[in-house]
């Protein structure tokens, strides 16, 4: 009951997809429609219990007065004005909008901007030219980059104005992007679906059940 | 302009310099952004799923069900009562429950997977691979063409050599994993190319909205 029931109902819906997915047929279309709004039904319930977790984790370091513990409240308070105001007016409300546009927009977008800094100091310390493998990948990335904007096209121009390649960086950087780029992503792709067919055969049919967690 | 967009505009300045703020050092204010920023994307997160899931797949179904409507609204009980079940793992007791919605999740994920990644990733990049050898047999290619497309089946074939382990890497294959490792490092230039524009492009838009909207130096 506590193990058994699972990898059947996991057996069941996992075959159910990859038969629906194959038939044409309108029963098994009507199937297939059904079983992804389940999903969709199901997701929002998990996301919930997340955010009861959340809620756990933070009312604890209020609790026990944890370093830094106030900043907590300020979680609950950003999370209590989304729930409250997007659930009670909707997802279109102007306050919910303003919100989404003026608190969690600028905030998600410089949270990322904030990678450039850190991907610059990290390549300033790791990017040596110290062996064959190690250049390309340095000199691929900086075509790569100097391709993607004006003034990479000036200073390149600028610096190869003797050579046949003037005027080419751009040409270049797509040229890297069509081809050598796009055999090792293929090799990638193939290789990662293997895996992920493979990995769902596994878990259709029982072998792999670490999902299951430990206990009865 | 109204009164709420500069508002608005205050606040996105300030919550902006408050996370750039960390450049310097740690301190309260981008302790403050950051902590918003985990509620609010939650908070964000939630009203979506229960707008674009809950309440259009399960809600409205349901009632016009109980309206008498559609009586096929019924159904959605049964998604209903087993996404409850994600809450016995609040009860030490009940908690092996929530294994019934994550084995339907993962049956599903696992079931959706195997024909879409066979189609979309396995077939149609194999066919995007050597689909090019079509021309060249039908002398529609040019010699560059030609160059490229078998390159990119030389690029394949050493990229998967690399990762095929079921073989020690001597002699050929070794040297097949050696252009492997050559034509991955080009691929990961050109992520990494990719990607930290991507970031500076973020961080002009920030900086462009710093100066032209909020402190008006630029137009």
């Amino acid at each position: 009951m506590k193990r058994q029931v699972p990898l059947v109902l996991c057996f069941v819906f996992g075959i159910a997809m990859i038969f629906t997915r194959f038939s044409p047929h309108s029963v098994s279309q009507w199937i297939y429609e059904e079983v992804i709004s389940w999903v969709l039904i199901i997701g929002p319930f998990a996301l919930v219990l997340a955010t009861v977790t959340l809620i756990q984790t933070h009312t604890t370091r209020i609790r026990r007065r944890t370093e830094h513990w106030q900043y907590s409240l300020v979680v609950f308070a950003g999370l209590t004005i989304m729930v409250v105001i997007g659930i009670r007016f909707g997802p279109q409300n102007s306050i919910f909008e303003w919100l989404y546009n003026n608190v969690q927009l600028p905030m998600d977008a410089t949270m990322f901007s904030l990678l450039a800094f850190f991907i610059a100091s990290a390549a300033y310390r790791a990017f040596r030219a110290r062996t064959f493998e190690a250049s390309l990948l340095l000199i691929t990335a900086v075509v790569v980059m100097m391709g993607n904007v004006p003034m990479g096209d000036f200073i390149w121009n600028s610096i190869m104005s003797w050579s046949p390649w003037a005027d080419k960086v751009s040409e270049a950087r797509q040229w890297i992007l069509d081809n050598p780029n796009l055999s090792a992503r293929r090799g990638i792709i193939l290789g990662v679906s293997l895996g992920v067919i493979s990995q769902s055969i596994r878990i259709i049919l029982g072998i792999e059940r670490s999902y299951l967690g430990g206990g009865d | 302009m109204d009164f709420w967009s500069l508002i608005g505009i205050w606040v996105a300045a300030f919550l902006t310099l408050s996370i750039y703020s960390v450049l310097y050092q740690d301190n309260p204010f981008y302790r403050f952004a950051e902590h918003l920023f985990v509620g609010v994307s939650v908070g964000y997160g939630i009203v979506l799923s229960i707008y674009q899931g809950f309440i259009p797949f399960a809600w409205k179904p349901f009632v016009a069900a109980v309206e008498g409507e559609s009586s096929s609204g019924f159904i959605k009980l049964i998604p209903i009562c087993i996404g409850l079940l994600f809450f016995a793992r609040l009860s030490p007791r009940h908690t092996w429950l929530i294994r019934y919605p994550i084995a339907i999740l993962i049956g599903f994920g696992s079931g959706i997977a195997i024909p879409n990644v066979l189609r979309a990733n396995i077939f149609e990049q194999t066919r995007g691979t050597i689909a090019p050898f079509a021309a060249i047999h039908a002398g529609t290619l040019s010699g560059w063409g030609t160059f490229e497309a078998i390159l990119m089946v030389i690029g394949v074939i050493c990229t998967l050599t690399y990762f095929f382990f079921s073989v020690e890497h001597r002699g050929p294959v070794k040297w097949l994993s050696k252009v492997g490792i050559a034509f991955l490092m080009i691929g990961f230039g050109s992520a990494f190319g990719n990607t930290v524009m991507g970031r500076v492009a973020l961080l002009i838009q920030r900086v462009d909205f710093l100066l032209s909207d909020w402190l008006n130096i630029i137009s």
